[in-house]
């Protein structure tokens, strides 16, 4: 059996579950550095020139000592504000630099490690399976738990609990019809969206619009169309048939008898969960996270590849754990496949190719059409206290005499 | 060293300037400079009581510090800027962003299921605080009317087997579903884990963590060198376990003697005559008995080493006393057997597949890569289209390849062995039958199709 060859880690490509561990927080460095460097530009630029002005103002004599005073303390308090906002820029700074430290740290284990066979290999994969469990948490918002796990396998830098938990609140503010949050943040992310071509800030603005003109009120309308003039309108070119049912819309309310579905869908209450899974898909997109938890790419993977035929059969064989079905403790392992766990999981996903058999050596054949390993009916025998030439049945139990066995040549 | 360990070195070392680059807690103490000679020309001011002169003066004079305070900022930021850039080549350098499958997400629907696998992983492994907040926030609810459709539709199909004895009848049609559905008697025996699992999980999971968190107790027990609280476990589950032909029971008791016989220097326990070879043998005239003659040998060496207290580690028995991995064996074993009571795999199947799952990805993508650049679609069957080689442990059953027609047997298509002992899919049989007969491929024997018969690997 090539098992050197399947046990070896192909380290070129092991880390494909992995690439999120480095991209996310350089990414969020980049982010956070980048506006702290704007704030400081945009604060540098208007002290000097308050600075210049006053300074002028004050040789000229245009300026009593007393208002110079008053623009040095208004100047202080930008720069206490600015050293406030660099402090909040600099705390996320070492917090990711912490992060980066300990993921490098991480991956830097398995360079280390030529087979999965290796000892040190089972600790750093299970480490690995929790932090695809604590992504999938906090992906499907079970946050409490995410956090949970995280603290008892103390784990904190090498899981994205921060930025699922913004993900979190902006997506359940949407859930629960509020466009605000969701809006400060495309704000905060104007450029990169623009590069992705995201429609979340139209579809918001949109849906601030349907907010108008579900309350049905003169008032509310003229509202509407002031907002579709400033917000909407801008969107014509990107997206003309959207823009065009926005205005369509003043003339077909909510409450309009035969609506046509067109319309109907705009008002509907599913628009929010709408939006909060096009939200979800920008922030994933923007910060270079997959689509979906890492966690159902490595099922799907590693589901197929273990499964086999027998894993769903009607047959009991050796490996199997399906109820009322005896199994001795010489199958040593269950497998994971017909495990409880993962069995009915397992049930749409396809079962591994072989091209060669994998047997064990020395088959003989039952009379009841069973088949062992020579070694494996010898051990069972002896554990069982079988009288000499007799042989057990691994599943069935049912016991034979050696002399009914049939050699197998497979 | 590896590529991999060159490209980890040298991010470690990117990251290592990045971190000593004057960052921005540099750039908030400069500002607190800008702020202190802002306010020492303020102060300056108010000192000289308002003077115009000296507001003027000192005004115009600060501006310049300043200016060159905010232009060496701009250069700490633009020097970490080029860092961190450094830092994203090296990074798509070495660690080039690969696609990870994304147009087809089989598990997209499955999240009760996936949060059901979850659970059971949290209280496996021991995390039962975790478990049960998990569980609470998924919707117990949920989650565990999942497990119990399941279950249920278990016990349905439990109940179509067929309990007949008998054994299989070889010449009953091939077609017949029924005739590998046959239950010995001790098939009920072993499946009471099961049913008690099933049963624990209608209890909102509670039973499963006692379950477990009594196994975590006995195994730290073990941990600590005392086997007490094991051998009870086995011993009231001694019928189950003999009936998977589990030598627990008597390997616990046996190292329960070995470890009474090395006496209180080593293993710590009160010097008295429970203790030592006195207390060894004691324990064994108290225990030994209800092994009866199944492990005769064992005990009778096990008796015999007592002559030979004096110098054990010249004895023919220094093999059993030796303890150095028995107690971690022991526990392994221990772990096996509790959990295959509870129909359960020893070693978390969730664990195994995410593992197996790591391994098996690149070749999933170079599929889906080759496949995409041919333009032929992805579609889904059965089998995989290509090959996910695992390492030996984790294939967990038999697998058979027809040597003819190189296709998996399945039950549609089951092996077949033929009167000269060789094996074949009974498709690849069916196409090289000449009327009733057929010839082996393999060796210059004939058979009849009627002789071939259908085995179980």
């Amino acid at each position: 059996m090539a098992d050197h060859e399947a046990s070896k880690i192909n380290h070129d490509n092991h880390l494909l579950l992995d690439q999120p561990l480095l991209r996310l927080p350089y990414e969020l460095l980049r982010k956070n550095f980048r506006s702290a460097h704007f704030t400081v530009e945009k604060e540098s630029t208007t002290l000097n020139k308050l600075l210049k002005e006053t300074a002028k103002r004050s040789l000229d004599s245009k300026t009593s000592p007393e208002d110079v005073v008053k623009n040095l303390d208004a100047m202080i308090a930008k720069m206490r504000g600015m050293k406030r906002k660099l402090s909040t820029y600099a705390d996320e700074e070492t917090r990711l630099y912490k992060q980066l430290d300990a993921r490098v740290a991480h991956l830097r284990e398995l360079s280390d490690m030529h087979s999965v066979e290796d000892v040190k290999y089972e600790a750093w994969s299970r480490k690995r399976l929790d932090r695809l469990l604590v992504d999938y948490m906090l992906r499907h918002g079970y946050n409490t738990s995410a956090q949970a796990l995280a603290n008892e396998r103390q784990m904190h830098d090498l899981v994205d609990v921060e930025t699922f938990l913004t993900m979190s609140k902006i997506r359940e503010s949407l859930e629960n019809g509020s466009v605000a949050e969701a809006l400060a943040w495309c704000n905060d992310n104007k450029k990169e969206l623009r590069k992705l071509q995201s429609s979340l800030e139209f579809l918001l603005r949109c849906q601030q619009y349907i907010e108008l003109l579900r309350i049905n009120t003169i008032s509310k309308s003229v509202e509407a169309i002031a907002h579709a003039k400033k917000y909407i309108a801008p969107f014509q070119e990107q997206y003309p048939d959207e823009v065009r049912e926005m205005a369509a819309l003043l003339a077909h309310r909510p409450t309009d008898k035969d609506l046509p579905p067109k319309y109907a869908a705009w008002y509907s209450p599913d628009r929010w969960s709408k939006l909060a899974s096009t939200f979800v898909e920008a922030h994933n997109k923007l910060l270079g996270l997959p689509t979906f938890p890492l966690l159902h790419t490595a099922l799907s993977s590693g589901l197929s590849a273990l499964k086999t035929p027998a894993c769903h059969g009607t047959q009991k064989t050796t490996s199997s754990s399906q109820p009322g079905h005896s199994q001795t403790s010489m199958t040593s392992s269950v497998c994971p496949i017909c495990s409880i766990e993962l069995n009915e999981l397992a049930k749409n996903v396809p079962y591994a190719h072989h091209s060669k058999s994998h047997l064990d050596n020395d088959l003989l054949l039952l009379p009841n059409g069973r088949v062992y390993g020579q070694a494996k009916l010898d051990e069972y025998a002896a554990k069982a206290g079988l009288a000499e030439g007799q042989v057990k049945d691994l599943v069935t139990g049912e016991v034979y005499s050696r002399a009914a066995l049939k050699k197998v040549f497979a | 060293m590896t590529a991999q360990a060159t490209a980890m070195e040298a991010l470690q070392k990117e990251l290592d300037r990045l971190n000593r680059t004057p960052g921005l807690s540099a750039t908030i103490d400069k500002v607190d400079k800008i702020i202190e000679m802002l306010t020492s020309v303020k102060d300056q001011i108010v000192q000289s009581g308002m003077d115009t002169h000296v507001a003027s003066m000192s005004i115009t004079r600060t501006q310049n510090p300043i200016k060159s305070t905010f232009e060496k900022i701009n250069d700490d930021l633009k020097g970490v800027t080029a860092t961190q850039r450094k830092l994203g080549k090296m990074l798509d350098k070495h660690f080039p962003l690969k696609d990870l499958p994304s147009e087809h997400d089989a598990m997209a629907d499955q999240e009760p299921l996936i949060n059901r696998a979850i659970s059971m992983h949290l209280l496996r492994e021991g995390q039962f605080s975790v478990a049960s907040t998990f569980i609470e926030e998924t919707g117990d609810a949920a989650t565990l009317d999942n497990v119990n459709a399941v279950i249920e539709g278990q016990d349905q199909a439990n109940a179509s087997d067929n309990y007949d004895d008998e054994p299989m009848d070889e010449d009953r049609d091939d077609d017949d579903d029924d005739e590998d559905e046959y239950m010995s008697p001790l098939e009920g025996v072993a499946s009471l884990g099961f049913r008690q699992l099933q049963n624990l999980s209608s209890l909102q999971s509670h039973e499963l963590e006692a379950k477990f968190s009594q196994m975590y107790t006995i195994l730290q027990d073990i941990k600590s060198r005392n086997l007490l609280s094991a051998i009870e476990w086995a011993r009231s589950n001694s019928v189950e376990l003999e009936a998977r032909g589990s030598n627990l029971e008597f390997e616990l008791s046996r190292l329960q003697y070995v470890w009474l016989f090395k006496g209180p220097s080593v293993n710590g326990l009160p010097d008295n005559e429970l203790n030592g070879t006195a207390g060894a043998l004691l324990y064994a005239q108290q225990n030994f008995w209800r092994f009866g003659n199944r492990y005769i040998g064992e005990i009778q060496q096990l008796a015999n080493a007592q002559i030979y207290a004096r110098n054990l580690s010249e004895s023919p028995y220094r093999h059993i006393f030796s303890t150095e991995t028995a107690f971690a064996d022991v526990a392994s074993s221990f772990t096996r057997e509790f959990c295959s009571l509870l129909g359960l795999s020893a070693e978390s199947p969730l664990y195994i597949a995410v593992t197996a799952g790591a391994l098996a990805l690149p070749l999933l993508i170079k599929y889906q890569q080759a496949t995409r650049a041919k333009g032929t679609e992805w579609t889904t069957t059965n089998e995989l289209a290509f090959e996910t080689p695992l390492p030996e442990r984790m294939l967990y059953h038999s697998i058979f390849v027809c040597p003819v027609s190189k296709e998996q047997t399945t039950e549609q298509n089951p092996p077949m062995m033929i009167p000269c002992g060789h094996v074949l899919a009974k498709e690849t049989l069916q196409r090289l039958l000449k009327g009733t007969r057929f010839k082996c491929p393999y060796c210059p024997a004939e058979g009849l199709e009627k002789d071939a018969r259908r085995i179980m690997i």
